[in-house]
């Protein structure tokens, strides 16, 4: 081929190339500084990033502790794994969609997701948000099924709360649930969304003692969020067993006496305040909200008329009837109002200012001095009492003897109960007391509210012969907290009588156990006026009362019973009680008092 | 045809950069998928040995007879790329692959070749020192033809390559500032209503995001900022062959593609990044330097669009991965994977050799 060389002057094409070039080697160096300053400069804030995306950090949750009877050897309460299903909002391609699969494949309503969702949307993206726990099985193998096509759900394990005998104990133990944004934001600032907490109960009064300490994996990820590899692992730390005062058996039993009826039983260690059982019927099961999608059953029991959430024993607030006679016994006593020989005649009612007062007996019963109306439960004796006394007296005793106050038992929601006084009635009624009322108050009626366990507290101070308790689920030695202001002497009278109401013929008979000198008072409290339950022909138209310990030296167990609605109390509350201390007898006494040495 | 005096006039320091870029190139392409299925650093590694053995073939042909076949040879490329508007099967999106034998064949990559030679032997008759508009009108239908064939397959990427050797071609014909000015209002023009009509939404979401590439973490936008968050992530000396975690965790999109740069950036730090710049600016300075190498005008339009065109998708590409242009799919020449684009580069710069060794006349 023949090519013909170039004689002309191309050196114009050479400048225009060399321009070019130029503005090559200034790109170039731009771009490079443009290097220097991402990969120096930045370098901390890429290198960050980089962690942040390579890196997650997963919460292995704490089981919580253990609760055990005083026994040691009855878990009340446990954890146990289950399987929750989250959704990881990174992962969905389009999240209407997703919410449409898991919905269908779940059996949730596609709504009750987004709520969840919305619930959560502070949480970063790769968090996974839960959508259902307490998954079955087949649930389980559902999902793992349809791993591929929907990573944006995914299947955790975690510790759950279960509680062996369901609904025993359900008001002391009380349960655990979901935390609320409004309590992260207030009382629990260091836990995270999702976390569950204790509601009620022992669950919640000693919340950190359970709680544990949570551990974590760091991971790394791929940009699936795939897990590749494990960086670091802190195990989650669960807490030690918590030993609680209460007796399984006693429990049990307590809440099968209750079955049926709606009412509460306390029974108290007599020395030291410790809860040997607290029912409250009915009941529930805490099983069902130790989940986080149970709205309906929650508002099911919230909105029940017999309100099993409440704990009748500490909640329940009830005029004490005749149980109030040994308050205004032993304040009678200590302020000379009278001695126990003081007699007063029992005609089966008795004027007072004007009024007329009967007694529940309507024959009368005739003469009677201190100890045989606490025997009797004789209803003139303390109007006598109560003419004698003024209301302010009144109040102060039964305020020293620990009504109208909370006991400080160690589990929440306790009430005060009402002690009524003058001052009280300007405050709240803003009119003077009148004398009549006092006669009311003096058999336990009128404006005066106690709570079981504040009577089963007061039971205990009388038996220990002025040593106060405080009420204690956690047994963790608590003895007496100090003494009343009221000689020992004064309550020696007291005890008499009750020793006579259970064990001579009196109101309180039905509690008597052989050889445990159970020491007893019974109550009835009128709820309606007693016109009109003659006119409805019926007598259950009162609560039915019953406190007494045994046995009367060295006293050892506290009972209290209440029932709503169950007549006499020595007919219903007082058997119930006599059962209770039977099985306390078999369980504890005779195995004591067998035992050498002792 | 070939000389033993055009043997001894051969750029072996051109062919032995061309080389180490492609050597760091398949380092690079197994470090980052070397985990995946496809096998690709051995498949670049084939094609790298096609490629070099197809340069020195090319090289016993003058390229003036290949100029001469040039106007068939781009017939029949405008001829395969139509067909492909209606036939080809679409691989990620786009459906520029044709599937040749076991490895897929790239013919828009092939084609920027034929482009470099047909406009070649236009301007080599031409003889006036500034840029007639008859000449320019040729050029620009010369280009725009595969330019929208390309675009609509769509293959933003490939297309805007073929204008930078346009682009080459024009200036180095001394192109009037007044005309330089049409162009580019003429280029806003054509992107404003190229935006409104033809382009497609993931084309026009790459661009937005190039504003604001935290706007959209997940989409174009999140490409953008795993790519700068692995090179910034590099630092120095970076984390260490095989252990961008960025890349090795898959982070990083079209990590063995697109995206190799980062992936430089992430394991090799800024020392890396640095030392492949001097290596590369070392080859396209030497293409460069070229272009005064060559005994007539159409040798100085082959070497000056050819360098045009790799200094384009080079500095394109590393720019484009730390957000300073819009991601538009244009790989990195010698160092991407890729056959066709590997072939082609082989080829052009086999063609300065060319240019080159042939530059002395009297022989």
């Amino acid at each position: 081929m023949k090519d013909s060389p170039i004689y002309e002057d191309v050196s114009h094409l050479l400048k225009r190339s060399s321009v070019i070039f130029l503005v090559v080697e200034i790109l170039f160096i731009f771009v490079a500084f443009y290097y220097w300053k991402i990969q120096i400069l930045d370098y901390r804030k890429y290198w960050a990033l980089s962690e942040a995306n390579r890196t997650r950090e997963a919460v292995l949750p704490a089981p919580r502790a253990v609760l055990m009877d005083r026994s040691g050897s009855v878990v009340l309460a446990n954890s146990v794994a289950s399987f929750k299903a989250s959704i990881i909002r990174e992962n969905s391609k389009n999240f209407d969609e997703s919410c449409r699969k898991i919905s269908r494949l779940l059996g949730l309503d596609e709504a009750v997701i987004k709520q969840r969702v919305d619930k959560y949307k502070s949480l970063p993206l790769f968090k996974p948000i839960v959508v259902k726990d307490n998954l079955t099985l087949e649930e389980v193998s559902r999902i793992e099924g349809r791993k591929m096509e929907l990573p944006e759900l995914v299947i955790e394990t975690e510790p759950k709360r279960f509680y062996p005998f369901t609904t025993l104990a359900a008001h002391v133990i009380g349960c655990v649930q979901e935390l609320t944004t409004d309590e992260l934001r207030t009382t629990f600032k260091d836990r995270k969304l999702g976390d569950m907490a204790g509601k009620t109960g022992v669950e919640s009064s000693y919340e950190s003692r359970l709680a544990g300490v949570d551990g974590k994996i760091i991971e790394v990820v791929d940009s699936l969020g795939r897990k590749r590899d494990e960086l670091d692992r802190i195990e989650p730390q669960q807490s030690p067993k918590l030993t609680l005062t209460l007796d399984y058996d006693i429990q049990a039993k307590a809440e099968e006496l209750l079955t049926g009826k709606e009412g509460a039983i306390v029974v108290l260690e007599a020395k030291t305040g410790g809860v040997l059982a607290l029912a409250s019927f009915p009941t529930y099961d805490p099983n069902k909200f130790v989940n986080r999608f149970t709205p309906e059953e929650w508002m099911a029991l919230a909105n029940n008329p017999d309100n099993p959430l409440l704990n009748r024993a500490i909640q329940g607030q009830y005029s004490p009837g005749s149980i109030f006679k040994l308050a205004m016994a032993s304040g009678a006593l200590d302020s000379g109002a009278i001695v126990d020989q003081t007699t007063f005649f029992c005609g089966g009612s008795i004027q007072i200012y004007g009024r007329s007062f009967r007694c529940w007996f309507e024959p009368g019963h005739g003469p009677l001095n201190l100890y045989e109306a606490l025997q009797k439960s004789c209803n003139i004796y303390f109007y006598n009492l109560g003419r004698r006394m003024n209301i302010d007296t009144i109040a102060r005793y039964a305020e020293e003897l620990g009504l109208g106050k909370r006991t400080g038992i160690d589990i929440p929601g306790e009430k005060e109960g009402l002690v009524p006084s003058t001052e009280w009635k300007k405050k709240t009624q803003k009119a003077a007391w009148y004398p009549g009322e006092t006669i009311s108050v003096a058999i336990g009626q009128g404006p005066l509210q106690v709570t079981p366990l504040q009577v089963a507290a007061m039971t205990a101070l009388i038996a220990n012969r002025g040593a106060r308790v405080c009420p204690h689920i956690l047994r963790e030695g608590q003895g007496p907290t100090g003494n009343v202001k009221i000689a020992p002497a004064i309550f020696e009278k007291v005890i008499e009588g009750m020793w006579r109401s259970a064990n001579m013929g009196g109101t309180g008979q039905g509690a008597r156990v052989d050889k445990f000198d159970v020491c007893s008072k019974t109550g009835s409290t009128q709820i309606i006026g007693r016109e009109t339950a003659e006119r409805l022909g019926t007598q259950k138209k009162t609560h039915s009362w019953f406190t007494g310990f045994a046995p009367r030296n060295n006293p050892q167990v506290v009972v209290t019973v209440l029932v709503e609605f169950g007549g006499l109390g020595g007919v219903t509350a007082a058997p119930m009680a006599g059962q209770i201390f039977q099985l306390y007898k078999n369980k504890f006494y005779d195995r004591q008092s067998s035992s050498p040495g002792n | 045809m070939i000389d033993r005096v055009h043997l001894r006039e051969i750029d072996w320091v051109l062919i032995g950069l061309l080389l180490v870029n492609s050597v760091i190139g398949i380092l690079l392409i197994y470090s980052a998928s070397r985990y995946q299925p496809g096998n690709f650093y051995v498949r670049q590694v084939i094609w790298l040995l096609v490629s070099l053995a197809v340069l020195f073939l090319a090289l016993s042909i003058d390229y003036k007879i290949l100029i001469g076949f040039s106007p068939y040879v781009y017939v029949l490329f405008i001829l395969v790329l139509g067909g492909l508007l209606f036939f080809g099967k679409g691989i990620g999106g786009a459906r520029s692959w044709i599937r040749v034998t076991i490895f897929g064949g790239q013919p828009s990559e092939l084609a920027k070749v034929a482009l470099i030679l047909v406009l070649a032997r236009i301007f080599s008759e031409f003889r006036r020192t500034h840029l007639s508009l008859d000449f320019a009108a040729l050029s620009a239908v010369v280009v725009f033809v595969p330019v929208a064939m390309v675009g609509l397959q769509p293959d933003l990427g490939t297309a805007i390559s073929f204008l930078s050797i346009l682009f080459g071609c024009l200036v180095l014909a001394g192109m009037n500032k007044k005309v330089l000015a049409i162009l580019l209002v003429g280029t806003i023009l054509v992107s404003f209503t190229g935006w409104n009509f033809f382009l497609k939404d993931y084309q026009k979401k790459r661009l937005t995001t190039l504003v604001n590439p935290s706007q959209d973490p997940r989409g174009s936008g999140y490409h953008i900022l795993q790519s700068k968050i692995a090179i910034g992530s590099g630092g120095v000396a970076g984390k260490g062959f095989k252990k961008g975690t960025q890349s090795q965790l898959r982070f990083l999109p079209a990590r063995h593609t697109d995206f190799i740069f980062s992936v430089l950036g992430e394991e090799f730090g800024f020392l890396g990044v640095f030392i492949v710049f001097l290596s590369y600016f070392f080859f396209l300075a030497r293409l460069f330097r070229s272009v005064d190498k060559s005994r007539d005008r159409s040798g100085i339009y082959i070497v000056f669009m050819t360098t045009c065109l790799l200094t384009f998708q080079f500095l394109v590409n590393v720019m484009m991965i730390v957000g300073l242009f819009p991601i538009t799919g244009i790989p990195i020449p010698l160092l991407s994977y890729g056959g066709s684009s590997l072939l082609t580069t082989y080829l052009a710069v086999g063609l300065v050799v060319n240019v080159k060794m042939r530059r002395f006349v009297n022989v």
